[in-house]
């Protein structure tokens, strides 16, 4: 079977502006993605996150380039490629208001020509798993923000395609509901082998969510990295030690001249040491310098990488 | 063909739930435009129309005012309900439907031409009962006329609908149309047969042949029903093609999920 799930190639939207200079909204934009990924667009407002999630849904006519869904070439047969694709767009909004949940699913499963009766089970089965049981028979405009953008991700879910690309899910819930949200995505994801592109201006929600992100800004892809070797890459993970006498000379000039990110603080009757490393093997360095002088160290706290500072280093051109 | 009645069973069903869900919807539409009907009614009756004529022309206006109806009925699932989806966000939901999104409109218009008769046969009722003139109800020669008569709207609710995709500001024209579909209907096909040309006026008078005078399908002009059929496929088919080309606009400027 091919890995290979969704290609984006040369991927360029102008919006033309009467009377103004046109938005050149996505700037040449190509990546893939494999079956089973989740992978996060990362971007500020108006990156261009949401234009090209709809040029992939064949909503927006791209000014250049090519999508291909499973082989299947989205601009030209976009009708071919819809089996394949679902999506949420605008947070609560794109389902109706006036019906319950269960008619909601009901509908969008058979907008993918899927009747009630073949799709009941796995609609009873995501409505007890989203937790909507209870208001499964509420119009859907009486739920709550939460429940509602619930209830779109579910609705994607119920029409049953391989790919389900999310634009800004969790925008406007609160911590708890979005953590439950991006708890439900990765369970869906997981246990049903689906592929995700999902877009978000939170690094958070990417970094919990997906296995690779793909951060773009100004239309451009600035960078298009596993999550976690993105944080390795930026690991300029802080340490603080304390140590409860004074450095030698020695020692001093051998932590400076060995860390060019060392900050040493000196305190009548101790020291504290800042210290920026790229890799854990650095930190045993340290303490071997340390331990030669048989210098007492009274603490080491550790700060995490910080995503949100890796994306503007990132946005900001490093 | 399964996933092709899944669909239509599913776009039938939200209409009928909003429909039934809203009754009130519903019967505020056809107490106003009983009261419309009613009010045209006693002004012709105190004006001196008991005449000679005074019946047929009272059929003449019922049939009229029914069809009026049907018509706005029609016109406003495309030229409304597709602006409202576009504002709600479930228009591109529904352009997302594997089945495509041209399938989708022609099974609507199906769902609704026949959730429309719950509203049309009420208001019929209730004018028949107020003016205490029975009219020929001959369903097999009605039936192939609405349809061809309403294709025409139709086709004018999509040219509507894709204009008000593209130009959002458009719909206070969208309620004068619905006034000058009443010319339409009272054009004098016969006095000025070139009349026929326009949307709905041949397809009302042979309605009228119908139900006032009581003539089946089969003893109306061949010529009238080709021209009515050539009618509604000429506006339907115009209408669908100003719309593709509205659609294409649309997505070219990322219109079809704004407001
Ligand atoms: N339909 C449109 N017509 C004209 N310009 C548009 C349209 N949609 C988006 N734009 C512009 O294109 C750029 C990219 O917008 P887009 O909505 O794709 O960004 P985004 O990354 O989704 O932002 P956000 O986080 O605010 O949702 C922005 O400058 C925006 O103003
Ligand atoms: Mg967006």
């Amino acid at each position: 079977m091919n890995r290979e799930v969704l290609r984006v190639e040369g991927l360029s939207k102008v919006y033309p502006q009467p009377n103004r200079k046109s938005i050149l909204a996505v700037d040449n934009i190509g990546f893939l993605i494999e079956r089973g990924e989740i992978v996060g667009l990362l971007g500020p407002n108006g990156a261009g996150k949401t234009t090209t999630i709809k040029c992939i849904c064949g909503l927006i006519t791209p000014s250049s380039g090519s999508i291909f869904i499973d082989g299947i070439d989205m601009i030209h047969t976009p009708k071919f490629g819809m089996s394949k694709i679902s999506a949420v767009l605008e947070g609560n909004r794109n389902i109706y208001w006036r019906l319950t949940p269960r008619e909601n699913l009901a509908f969008f499963a058979g907008l993918q020509g899927i009747s009630y009766r073949d799709a009941k089970s796995y609609i009873d089965e995501l409505i007890e798993l989203f937790n909507l049981t209870q208001k499964a028979t509420t119009q859907a405009r009486y739920l709550s923000r939460g429940m509602q953008q619930k209830l779109a991700v579910a609705c994607a879910l119920a029409k049953q395609t391989e790919i389900l690309l999310l634009d800004e899910p969790t925008l406007g819930l609160d911590v708890e509901a979005s953590h439950e949200l991006r708890g439900l995505i990765k369970e869906m994801v997981r246990d049903n082998n689906r592929t995700v592109l999902l877009s978000s201006h939170d690094m958070q929600v990417v970094k919990d969510i997906c296995d690779r992100v793909i951060i773009i800004n100004n239309g451009k892809i600035v960078t298009d990295e596993r999550v976690d070797r993105l944080s390795k890459l930026f690991e300029t993970s802080s340490y603080r030690f304390e140590l409860d006498s004074r450095l030698t000379q020695k020692e001093e000039s051998e932590i400076k001249s060995n860390f060019d990110l060392a900050n040493i603080i000196k305190m009548p009757d101790h020291t504290v040491i800042d210290i920026q490393l790229r890799s854990h093997q650095r930190l045993y360095e340290l303490i071997d310098i340390l331990r030669k002088n048989g210098s007492k160290v009274d603490s080491i706290t550790h700060r995490e990488p910080d995503f949100e500072e890796i994306f503007l280093k990132i946005v900001k051109g490093k | 063909m399964k996933s092709n009645i899944a669909l239509f069973v599913t776009l039938f069903k939200r209409d009928w739930l909003e429909m039934v869900r809203y009754p009130f919807n519903m019967l505020s539409s056809i107490i106003t435009l009983y009261f419309l009907f009613l009010l045209i009614f006693l002004g012709y009756r105190a004006v001196g129309g008991q005449g000679v004529n005074f019946g047929n022309t009272v059929d003449g206006i019922t049939v009229g005012f029914m069809l009026w109806t049907f018509s706005i009925a029609a016109y406003s699932l495309l030229a409304w309900s597709l602006m409202n989806e576009a504002k709600m966000g479930t228009l591109e939901q529904l352009y997302m439907t594997s089945l495509g999104f041209d399938r989708l409109c022609v099974y609507r218009i199906i769902c609704d031409f026949f959730l429309n008769l719950l509203f049309v046969v009420p208001i019929l009722v209730l004018m028949m009962a107020t003016t205490g003139r029975r009219l020929h109800i001959d369903i097999l020669s009605l039936i192939p006329l609405f349809i061809f008569t309403l294709a025409s709207v139709y086709g004018i609710g999509f040219i509507s609908g894709g204009l008000g995709l593209v130009f959002k500001q458009i719909q206070s024209f969208f309620q004068i149309l619905q006034f000058v579909f009443v010319g339409f209907i009272v054009a004098p096909v016969d006095k000025l047969p070139g009349l026929k040309l326009l949307p709905l006026s041949l397809g009302a008078k042979l309605i009228g042949k119908v139900m006032i005078y009581r003539l089946p399908i089969t003893k109306l002009p061949p010529m009238d029903l080709l021209g009515l059929v050539l009618n509604g496929l000429f506006y339907l088919g115009i209408g669908f093609l100003i719309f593709k080309i509205c659609e294409r606009i649309a997505k070219q400027k990322g219109l079809l999920g704004h407001y």
